[in-house]
């Protein structure tokens, strides 16, 4: 293979990769692109138009196939497109779901599309309450590009003047539904805010997308592309420039470095030769996720980086934070009860939230520090999934399954873990995956302040519901599995000190002045918000820093 | 309302792929992948279906309980909807599956013989009904009945699994999803925001 250097080298093309390739051929830089999995097929992957019964399980997959992973990544209308044997080992005590999906455009191709940007009372929130602490960013420096990425990509929502939650710009919100207007009119009186979420999902023609048509199945990916990933957004615009060389189906093993340890390439395995290759660039952009970023820079090991390239911080892997989700309440409105059915299924059922309200005013009015948000959720969905709460069969019950239909409602909370010493990634010193690479080993617990969230919302949410004149028939017992949120943030996180953090406030390693992180693994923490459209505005960020790096000659 | 539903379906046939159609094993009662796509495949007419794991007997039975659990009433049922053929085919791919759904027909078959005297496919709708209300509700457990219960418990699970993923189930529940929305469907009560005034149920 003849020995092309490129300008610059980028590891997955996710939100945060996507991001930086169109930056950076937009920039005239010349870019290679390597990607663990395929390119989807619109037409053939995107199945979500289908209705149950035109795929031979119903949907439910094949039972000889059992789940692995959390229900949105494993049913037959994604099958094939998330990855089923990741290698990863977990420590004792760590139960860590870790679904990948390694087509082109990764997770945006499936995400949740709920898009707030963060606020200062996030990146300075180690100042308000004594934990952790601030981000080396603040929110007046960051705004302009998350006012960039919403123009980019378009995200639905209203100006709120919540305390919380910055206003951006915004197109048309969704309209609450039946349900919505009913759990508001709980929330008002629990003293809670019941509002339309930010949703990247387009309410109107937006930069030559499509608006949505409200089908419904949107985890299932969009096969008209009107909400964003990358490969609609994107990755179209950087191959359109002439400066991007997609990979595919590239699963990088290592980045390699020169005498002086600085970054020269990429070695990779093509997963259908099992040759291993090698690519080489002026610069480096790791954007692989969190978790497979930290495990490509601890596998790169050499003469320079004994424990991993850019790790004299001792920090690489550290630091590891995650989004506690799970249903804190459910039951049903019986104000609809027998009512005709309605769309509610707009957005995958979730189109408001109920954004943090903890802890505005003084740091520490609850009895933990920080807060979360929660979506609730609802109404006529594709599977009647209440049928538990009905007794008996016959005639009676196939009627009560159609009278609840329009009734079924859930909260969803996400609730951010702190930082915590204990959970980490490392490399798991036994296990390879089927490629021989060394396998990541996650160490992860919930920490108190997140369970306390948690048990909080339990009450509030339960509150709201029967505040809207709601049966309550569920109180979460327990939350998702650490990983479920597929929100971790952490590994490469970026300070000002270079002893204590492992990339700069450019998301520029501290060592290795060539090799960039733009995923959030560079986040200092979880926040109650979403990570995507903050990964697209720092990697916005770090990428045209790494173009003027490139200007100035520095690579 | 929001939006004039058009079958998103329709317009999007030219974009879907049949391929996998062929390749089923023979679903007599309901269609399958993208058979819209095809009208030999519309056309096929009900054939017996041949369960790929239920001995003939067995079959039966299944079929008999996903008719008492989802019944043919002012509209279709389990039976229309073809439940028992999902279920075959589900039970037909899981070892653990097969072997509670043996283990609780077996059980029903006893229960029937020592309570009723026959099997019981043999015992009148009412007798059916008396040996299940048991394992259905609540208030009528009896002790000793537990694996009966579950049993009901999986097969009805597995009898609205099969139900409700049907275009006839679909239909029954009156799906408002998978079309196309002009704009984002919008509460139409809205002078009603506590949903208090609305006009009566309609089941």
């Amino acid at each position: 293979m003849p020995k092309s250097l490129y300008d610059v080298i980028v590891i997955g093309t996710g939100a945060g990769g996507g991001m930086a390739i169109k930056t950076l051929c937009d920039a005239g830089l010349k870019v290679c692109a390597l990607n663990a999995g395929r390119k989807l097929e619109p037409a053939k992957d995107f199945r979500n138009h289908r209705m149950p019964w035109e795929m031979k399980y119903r949907s439910f997959g094949d039972p000889q196939t059992p789940a692995n992973g959390p229900d949105f990544t494993q049913n037959e209308y994604v099958e094939g497109v998330w990855e089923r044997e990741i290698a990863y080992t977990t420590a004792p005590g760590t139960h860590w779901m870790w679904p990948r999906c390694y087509a082109v455009g990764g997770k945006t191709n499936f995400w949740g599309r709920s898009s707030a940007r963060f606020g200062d009372i996030d990146f300075k929130a180690a100042s308000r309450d004594g934990s952790d602490t601030d981000w080396p960013v603040s929110y007046d420096e960051i705004a302009p590009y998350y006012t960039r990425v919403e123009r980019m990509i378009g995200v639905a929502s209203t100006v709120q003047n919540r305390p919380s939650n910055p206003d951006g710009s915004y197109l048309p919100p969704f309209n609450f539904r039946c349900l919505d207007r009913i759990l508001q009119k709980g929330a008002e009186k629990a003293g809670v805010p019941y509002l339309p979420d930010r949703i990247a999902q387009l309410t109107l023609p937006h930069d030559g997308h499509p608006p949505c048509h409200f089908c419904g199945n949107c985890t299932s990916g969009c096969d008209v592309g009107a909400f964003f990933s990358t490969p609609w957004f994107l990755l179209p615009k950087a191959e359109a420039s002439g400066n991007l060389e997609l990979r595919t189906n590239a699963l990088v093993r290592s980045i390699v470095v020169d005498d002086a340890g600085q970054a020269s390439g990429v070695a990779y395995i093509d997963r259908h030769t099992r040759q291993e290759n090698e690519v080489y660039g002026r610069a480096i952009v790791v954007a692989a996720s969190c978790l497979e970023t930290a495990r490509i820079m601890l596998n790169s090991k050499s003469r320079h980086w004994p424990t991993g390239i850019a790790n004299s911080s001792g920090q690489l892997g550290r630091n590891l934070c995650d989004h506690l989700y799970g249903v804190s309440a459910s039951g049903y409105l019986p104000q609809l009860l027998g009512q005709p059915s309605f769309p509610d299924n707009v957005g995958d059922n979730s189109i408001s939230w109920m954004p943090r309200w903890q802890n505005l005013r003084d740091a520490h009015e609850e009895s933990f520090v920080r807060g979360y948000s929660v979506y609730p959720d609802g109404g006529c969905s594709e599977f009647p999934s209440y049928q538990d709460q009905i007794e008996g069969f016959g005639s009676f019950f196939k009627r009560e399954m159609k009278r609840r239909y329009p009734t079924p409602v859930s909260f969803m909370v996400q609730a951010p873990s702190l930082r915590s010493d204990s959970n980490y990634v490392d490399i798991d010193p036994q296990v390879k995956d089927s490629y021989g690479i060394p396998a990541a080993r996650i160490h992860f617990q919930w920490g108190q302040n997140e369970l306390k969230m948690w048990e909080h919302s339990k009450q509030v949410c339960a509150e709201v519901l029967r505040a809207a004149g709601g049966i309550l028939e569920y109180s979460g017992e327990q939350p998702e599995s650490p990983g479920y949120s597929l929100h971790e943030t952490g590994t490469c996180r970026m300070g000002n000190d270079a002893q204590r953090f492992v990339t700069n406030r450019f998301g520029q390693t501290n060592d290795v002045a060539n090799l960039y992180a733009c995923d959030a693994s560079i986040f200092l923490n979880c926040t109650d918000k979403s990570t995507t459209l903050s990964i697209l505005a720092f990697s916005l960020r770090t990428s045209e820093y790494i173009v003027q790096q490139f200007r100035q000659g520095n690579h | 309302m929001g939006g004039q539903g058009v079958e998103r379906r329709e317009v999007l046939r030219i974009l879907t792929i049949a391929a996998a159609a062929a390749t089923f094993p023979g679903f007599s009662k309901w269609s399958f992948a993208c058979g819209h796509l095809s009208n030999a495949i519309m056309h096929v007419k009900p054939a017996t279906y041949r369960p790929l794991f239920f001995g003939a007997s067995e079959y039966a039975l299944v079929e008999r309980l996903t008719d008492i659990i989802i019944p043919r009433d002012a509209t279709p049922g389990a039976l229309d909807a073809g439940v028992a053929e999902f279920i075959d085919l589900m039970v037909s791919r899981d070892s653990e599956l097969q072997r509670d759904f043996r283990a609780g027909l077996t059980w029903l078959n006893t229960r029937s013989v020592k309570a009723q005297g026959k099997q019981f496919l043999l015992l009148l709708p009412a007798r059916q009904v008396e040996l299940l209300e048991p394992l259905a509700y609540k208030a009528k457990f009896r002790t000793g009945e537990e694996p009966g219960r579950e049993f009901f418990q999986l097969l009805r699970e597995y009898t609205v699994m099969g139900f409700y993923t049907s275009e006839i189930g679909l239909k029954e529940l009156d799906y408002p999803g998978l079309k196309f929305y002009g704009a984002s469907p919008s509460c139409p009560h809205q002078d009603d925001p506590e949903h208090l005034h609305l006009p009566p149920p309609q089941w």
